[in-house]
């Protein structure tokens, strides 16, 4: 989808992305030549078109303008998984709701496990992968740690785990 | 007044950038994959996931090496069957390793991920409309773990396909022409209707079928040590077996497995088989592996972009 700023007949461009409410998105475009905004506001519909390719709409500056499609079924999901993953950037995979014993097998342990610190280089690793499959890994690489009684997760392990378990 | 072809660029959207990129990373991704082999049927329960699993285990037996991804996102079996249910998934330096079974196949099945008690659940806008969706979202999730897991440098890559004659066509529309489809029926008329379906579907398109296997051929009797039907075909078995051509089966066929309750039993408690043991329904599936091994290497020959043997791993 484009938009045309008739009066100038010049292609407007994107500002910024309102964060998803209500299943629906506020995109404004300006133009560059008259400083016209005008406003896209998405039905619940239109927003799940996107969001169902699994793309971001917005330029990708960390998480400023740049949103996360998504619909309000998947919102708790992903907050989670972007806490989960300590970075400031949504993340960009639209699946992780589809796990939801996973989060809850984590929180419900009766007995909380000895805590497992990661290393930034192992965070950073660990935020790479989807976001469905990040609460389960990082679930078995921390009792793999602390089975071998290290309170760090660091590239070292990863790599150990990856050779133990013939990766 | 400019129309949509005079501008360049969706003024900063990148949607068509990001819809270009992530098939990038899928062929990025594949690019060491040899062999692409989509395992379908149209028909459910006709045994593509044991099929596939064995077929596996047969051809890794032979050296080669093997990765399977269970696209039944909604049914998943592999996970079970292979022994990598809770499996640990481990954060390499780009991709995410695969879990291995103990002969060293690797799998991805959504069963490692979402216990069987837990529906797997694709969210929708509104209630009622969640087959306006449903496909799309599975597909990108497809997209999503073709791109994101490490595939590696391996020879054949079998996708086990949910049911459906339409979903084996989106399939193959999805993993482009380089995916060779192997095609799964039992002797039943009904199965072998809608597998000629699937086959006159997928005939319109690029995407070779390198024949199909008939499943559950007669059933091993380990008392009697010999194969008893199965599937009894009120035309008498000569007729049915006569039927399969003219139904529209016009693809090779790459061998008959009979149904064996121990491979059964095998694949409920995630015990693949190493080796398969010396009984018919092993020598059956190490004969449609040879076979399958066979077809895919004429599909080498024929193709100037693939000069490469299979190496062994």
């Amino acid at each position: 989808m484009k938009f045309l700023c008739v009066p100038c007949d010049t292609p407007m461009k994107l500002q910024t992305v309102g964060p998803p409410e209500g299943g629906s998105l506020s995109v404004v475009y300006s133009c560059p030549e008259c400083g016209y905004e005008m406003a896209m506001l998405t039905n619940a519909y239109e927003t799940q078109i996107v969001q169902s390719l699994g793309v971001r709409v917005g330029p990708d500056i960390g998480g400023g303008a740049s949103t996360r499609l998504r619909a309000e079924g998947a919102s708790a999901g992903l907050a989670e998984a972007s806490a989960e993953a300590g970075a400031a950037e949504p993340t960009k995979c639209p699946f992780p709701a589809m796990i939801p014993a996973t989060e809850g097998a984590r929180s419900g342990q009766a007995d909380e496990p000895v805590p497992v610190r990661w290393t930034s280089g192992a965070e950073a690793r660990l935020a790479n992968i989807p976001a469905f499959v990040r609460p389960m890994a990082r679930t078995g690489i921390e009792r793999f740690a602390r089975e071998r009684g290290a309170l760090e997760v660091d590239e070292q392990i990863l790599d150990a785990a990856r050779e133990f378990f013939g990766m | 007044m400019k129309g949509y072809h005079d501008i360049v660029g969706d003024g900063g959207s990148g949607i068509l950038e990001q819809v270009a990129g992530q098939r990038t990373r899928i062929a990025d991704g594949l690019a060491g994959v040899r062999h692409l082999v989509a395992v379908g049927s149209g028909k459910g329960g006709v045994g593509k996931s044991t099929l596939t699993l064995h077929l596996a285990g047969a051809l890794r037996a032979r050296g080669l090496r093997i990765a399977i991804l269970d696209a039944d996102f909604n049914g998943p079996s592999q996970a079970r069957m292979a022994g990598v249910q809770g499996a640990l998934f481990v954060p390499g330096r780009h991709k995410v390793a695969l879990p291995r079974t103990r002969n060293g196949i690797a799998v991805f099945s959504m069963g490692s991920l979402v216990p069987e008690s837990e529906a797997i659940e694709f969210e929708s806008a509104a209630h009622g409309e969640s087959h306006t969706w449903r496909a799309t979202k599975e597909f990108a999730l497809l997209g999503e773990i073709l791109g994101a897991f490490e595939w590696g440098a391996i020879d054949l890559l079998m996708f086990d396909l949910p049911p459906g004659a339409e979903r084996t066509v989106q399939y193959a529309d999805f993993l482009g022409p380089r995916t060779s489809f192997l095609l799964v029926t039992i002797p039943s008329e009904v199965a072998r209707g809608v597998v000629a379906r699937s086959v006159a579907a997928l005939s319109k398109g690029p995407n070779r079928l390198l024949g199909y296997v008939e499943n559950m051929s007669g059933y091993y009797c380990r008392d009697c040590n010999a194969i008893r039907p199965l599937f009894v075909s009120p035309l008498g078995a000569e007729a049915l077996a006569k039927a399969a051509e003219p139904s529209g089966l016009e693809i090779p066929c790459l061998g008959t497995v009979p149904f064996d309750p121990e491979l059964s039993r095998h694949c409920d408690t995630g015990i693949p088989l190493a080796a398969l043991p010396e009984t018919p329904v092993g020598r059956a599936l190490d004969n449609v592996a040879q076979q399958l091994l066979d077809s895919l290497e004429s599909t080498s020959s024929a193709s100037a972009h693939a000069p490469r043997e299979l190496r062994p791993g």
